[in-house]
């Protein structure tokens, strides 16, 4: 399950940002994932979960952002949306690297991302809390 | 309507803890695309071209793999790295071929990592050589977008998968320079057509090398050695 170590990045890397920003919790991370990936969205979700406990990550929101693929050809120029296989065993249909303009291979140009994107998170106010009338 | 329906005016209170949000753009696979380069900037230093077999468990690649290791010994330096989640099993059959092998446990983890590799190619003496097999461990779906550092990805599929291994696992394909369809003395007792299986791939990448093999009968294991040396 390498989603399991997409989540430990997460919290790794979260962790030392919330050090950093002397963030007192994390409210939500925001990831940006390509199609091109093959990263399970309820997988990771799971794994952020059990992960995330007992950490400044526990019960952060995961918002999970997919970015569009895209390919270009190096035979005849064509950059664009890839062809799709729907013929594929998958949930959705699957992404190629065969060029829809000329079918011959094309070169993936966008959705290899997995990133994080925001963080957004609480900072404990150094100012006392003020008491609001009664 | 009463007077007191200003008490429904609602009290702001401070809150203790200030909210930000900020943008981070961090990768979160830079960290071992990082070490992979590291790994192929060292593999290139010496001449040595590494190969990524990947591939489903009982597939056949550590079959395969002794049957390359077999030819290619003496015509070049040759070393296999093997992971394997708990065993040595895999490392014991081709050891006995003589050539450089380390085993790469993961224990629990599901893929080789760029940073497992590199600690692995400290191990070896790379002077003499000229090709590393990387034996990564037996799964479809995890290793994918995990980079190593070598050269090129095998993945070495078997007719007793069934015929669907291609449609399956798509992503996996994505990235392979060559495909293997293994046991095919078996295709005609398990009725795979290794047409439509060649025809999946090249539907995934048209320029994929699909390679056709048996270590049983040999047939295909010149033709994916030379196309090996050849990358």
């Amino acid at each position: 399950m390498h989603e399991f170590s997409i989540a430990a990045a997460i919290v790794e890397s979260v962790q030392g940002f919330a050090e950093k920003q002397r963030a007192s919790r994390i409210i939500e991370v925001r990831l940006t994932i390509g199609e091109f990936t093959h990263i399970e969205q309820e997988q990771l979700r799971f794994c952020f979960e059990a992960i995330t406990k007992d950490t400044v990550l526990e019960g952060a929101a995961l918002e999970i952002e997919s970015s569009d693929a895209a390919v270009r050809c190096p035979h005849c120029g064509y950059a664009g949306p890839p062809k799709y296989w729907d013929g594929a065993l998958a949930a959705t249909s699957v992404p190629t690297l065969q060029c829809p303009a000329c079918g011959k291979a094309a070169e993936p140009a966008e959705g290899h991302e997995c990133a994080i994107k925001t963080v957004k998170f609480a900072r404990e106010d150094d100012s006392p809390v003020k008491e609001t009338a009664a | 309507m009463s007077a007191r329906a200003g008490l429904m005016i609602p009290t702001i209170e401070a809150s203790p803890e200030e909210i930000y949000d900020i943008e981070l753009e961090h990768s979160l696979l830079e960290a071992n695309e990082k070490l992979a380069r590291e790994n192929r900037a060292l593999l290139d230093r010496h001449g040595i071209t590494a190969i990524d077999f990947m591939g489903a468990i009982g597939s056949g690649k550590t079959t395969l793999i002794t049957r390359l290791v077999e030819r290619l010994k003496d015509q070049i330096g040759i070393a296999v790295f093997n992971g394997d989640a708990t065993t040595s099993d895999d490392a014991d059959a081709i050891a006995k071929q003589n050539v450089p092998i380390v085993q790469i446990a993961t224990v629990n983890g599901c893929h080789l990592d760029a940073n497992l590799v590199g600690k692995a190619l400290g191990k070896i003496e790379l002077d003499d050589l000229r090709l590393i097999c990387i034996e990564n461990i037996g799964n479809l779906i995890c290793p994918a977008e995990f980079p190593l550092g070598s050269k090129a990805r095998v993945v070495v599929i078997s007719v007793t998968e069934g015929p669907w291994m291609v449609r399956k696992h798509p992503h996996m394909f994505l990235g392979a320079r060559i495909v293997v369809i293994n046991k095919i003395d078996l295709a005609g007792a398990m009725g795979v057509s290794i047409e439509e299986l060649t025809r999946d791939v090249h539907t995934l990448k048209p320029d994929i090398h699909v390679i056709p093999t048996s270590c049983k009968t040999g047939a295909g294991v010149d033709e994916l050695a030379a196309a090996l040396l050849a990358i």
